[in-house]
């Protein structure tokens, strides 16, 4: 999911961070108005996701699985302080661990951090409370399955690649769909396990 | 101030990502090497054609959650720490920017 250096040409680099920036206004705007507990989470939750991040399960074959961690965050703080929560991750991984690009900073936190966000954010609420637990398990995978179609979008309109989008989204879509459903137990699990452990996180996502 | 609210408010969250940290080596490191990973978008975009130029444009001596001179185990243990201390920091120096006026 982490787009390296090289991936996406430059036209397609600058109108990702102008967006991801742009949203990250808005999201700076509204963040602060959140409460005081879900604000104190974000740092901790950045580094768990990170962490998370780093325990992939690989599988034979040459893939894996582990939390991408954007609808988790948008379920435990709400959408705008998760932009943050994801941000954090994404610009210390691609920073420190050149793990994802610079010039693709902005394809990817537009990505994992408002298309899965923002995805995860609005299906969760779609549930009624008695049905959060699939809510969540909807978000996950709805949330790395759109990341992976806009990944798709962003590989496909770039010119570094000759194919175009008829190739490209079914390949980032149809494997990222797939791949969600492991999002989705991920997020389901560890949002039930703080339910019944720790409710009160639960209520800090109301930003 | 903040921090040690932090530390008060979300010790057992922070010890678990500890814990989690020091057992990463075994996922990220020994069964990746067991089975021969890649990252997957490697892999799509080795089907469309595409190159990373990650290794020509390196910045960092820890690519890839690896320090130099230490086994790769313990480098992705170490990483993952360095990892933890940058994202708290920065964390809470947003914590600073969204404080409400």
């Amino acid at each position: 999911m982490h787009i390296p250096d090289g991936f996406l040409d430059p036209a397609t680099c600058a109108a990702t961070y102008l967006i991801t920036i742009a949203v990250g206004v808005v999201a700076f705007r509204r963040a602060r108005l959140a409460g005081e507990d879900a604000k104190l989470l974000v740092p901790v939750l950045a580094a768990a996701i990170f962490v998370a991040q780093m325990l992939n399960w690989p599988l034979p074959g040459g893939t894996s699985l582990h939390l991408v961690g954007g609808a988790l965050a948008a379920i435990l703080v709400g959408p705008w302080l998760g932009y943050f929560v994801m941000l954090l991750v994404l610009a210390v991984q691609a920073l420190v661990f050149h793990d994802g690009g610079i010039t693709t900073l902005g394809a990817n936190v537009l990505n994992m951090g408002v298309v899965a966000v923002l995805t995860g954010y609005l299906v969760y609420k779609a549930f009624p409370e008695r049905w959060k637990t699939v809510g969540a398990f909807a978000a996950g995978w709805l949330s790395l399955t759109l990341a992976g179609i806009a990944c798709g979008i962003e590989l496909g309109l770039s010119s570094q690649f000759l194919y175009g989008l008829s190739v490209t989204l079914p390949v980032m879509g149809g494997w990222h769909a797939l791949l969600g459903l492991i999002e989705g137990a991920i997020t389901a699990a560890v949002y039930a396990y703080l339910k019944a452990r720790a409710p009160g996180l639960i209520a800090g996502g109301r930003a | 101030m903040r921090a040690r609210q932090l530390l008060e408010r979300h010790r057992r969250a922070l010890l678990l990502t500890l814990a989690l940290l020091v057992i990463s080596p075994l996922f990220g490191v020994y069964l990746a090497e067991l089975v021969g990973f890649h990252e997957p978008l490697d892999i799509a975009a080795e089907e469309l054609g595409l190159e990373e130029i990650t290794e020509e444009i390196n910045w960092t001596p820890f690519l890839d959650y690896t320090v130099p001179g230490l086994p790769d185990w313990l480098g992705y243990v170490v990483s993952g720490l360095i990892g933890v201390g940058v994202v708290l920091a920065l964390g809470l120096l947003l914590l600073k920017l969204l404080e409400r006026k």
